[in-house]
């Protein structure tokens, strides 16, 4: 399946269709409905580190989608990182792995990106932690 | 928007540095994690949503970031808290001693009916033990408050002190709307503590 049906398949009403939950442990951080689709370009910071020695050069990826969720507390589990240039990382409750999003301080708005995610009930397939 | 929980309570953790208060809230583990670029910023806090006699309840648990270290935590860090969790290590008898330290700086500083909970952590490490269980029970008792020992590198009874605690919180707000709200009639209250004796040692994965 290619990258934008993927995507487009998740989508019901302008919101996620289901759950949306850790990649890693599967824990659950949103429920179905609750964040709305929004295409947007962001260089989220990749899991994984190369270079862990100079905190200045931060390795990004560019995403493209994301659910966005304008409470905080509309999530089930989430943590949230230290503030870094009025933004706050959004990481997994249980097993830290992250960042799958990002808090935005001045909007209060939350954005998931769904490529750092998995949806639906049944458990993520066996995912390394190369990401 | 309508929300979709009816209570929104925020915890803290407090206690010496190093008695693993960060493990209870957070799971860095010594592998590949640690090289993660999330470990390199740090975790300010998390929400967890639980659900007590039906009612969903959002937690929002912080850590206090190495304050600690200053031996007092500020008024700021103690605004709109309604739980505190006090940890000690129990292979710490100095950490064990301090948390008369901490009560009397919750005393200072947080608001006067905040609900309070011990925790004696590090209870893998049985054969390091300094500070019995006895005298972790007897203290909590002195202060009125509830005790557990918890394992937070063997998940054990940490999902079950936050559940404890939010549930002793619900049960005193519930009484204050009541009496802020007197019910008609011949209304009785719900005994609502039904939850832990089924499952006192029990865990699943919520937390």
């Amino acid at each position: 399946m290619s990258q934008e049906s993927s995507v487009t398949s998740e989508i019901l009403n302008e919101k996620n269709k289901q759950e949306v939950r850790c990649r890693f442990c599967n824990s659950l951080m949103l429920k179905e409905q609750e964040g709305t689709y929004e295409s947007k370009q962001f260089d989220l910071p990749l899991t994984h580190q190369k270079n862990t020695k100079d905190i200045n050069t931060i390795e990004t990826e560019s995403l493209s989608d994301f659910w966005v969720i304008n409470d905080m507390f509309t999530f089930e589990n989430i943590g949230f990182s230290n503030t870094v240039d009025k933004r706050k990382f959004l990481i997994c409750a249980d097993c830290d792995m992250g960042p799958v999003g990002y808090h935005d301080i001045d909007t209060k708005k939350c954005y998931v990106a769904l490529k750092r995610v998995h949806h639906g009930k049944e458990p993520a397939k066996t995912l390394t932690n190369n990401s | 928007m309508a929300k979709t929980y009816d209570y929104l309570f925020k915890l803290l953790l407090i206690g010496d540095s190093g008695v693993g208060k960060t493990c209870i809230l957070f799971r860095f583990s010594e592998d590949a994690f640690n090289t993660t670029f999330i470990s390199t910023i740090g975790i300010d806090f998390k929400i967890r949503t639980i659900e007590l006699d039906g009612k969903k309840i959002k937690l929002q648990i912080w850590d206090t970031a190495g304050q600690e270290r200053f031996r007092t935590i500020t008024t700021a860090y103690y605004r709109g808290a309604m739980g505190i969790m006090l940890v000690y290590d129990i292979t710490q008898e100095k950490s064990f001693e301090n948390i008369k330290n901490w009560i009397r700086n919750i005393e200072e500083n947080a608001s006067a009916d905040v609900e309070k909970m011990l925790l004696g952590n590090k209870c893998e490490l049985n054969e390091k033990r300094q500070v019995s269980r006895e005298r972790g029970e007897q203290l909590a008792v002195e202060y009125g408050i509830k005790f557990m020992e918890t394992s937070a590198k063997a998940s054990i009874n940490v999902e079950e002190a936050f559940l404890t605690l939010a549930s002793d919180i619900k049960a005193k707000m519930e009484k204050r709307m009541e009496a802020n709200n007197p019910p008609k009639g011949g209304h009785q209250l719900k005994q609502n503590d039904h939850r832990k004796a089924e499952s006192w040692l029990s865990r699943c994965s919520l937390l």
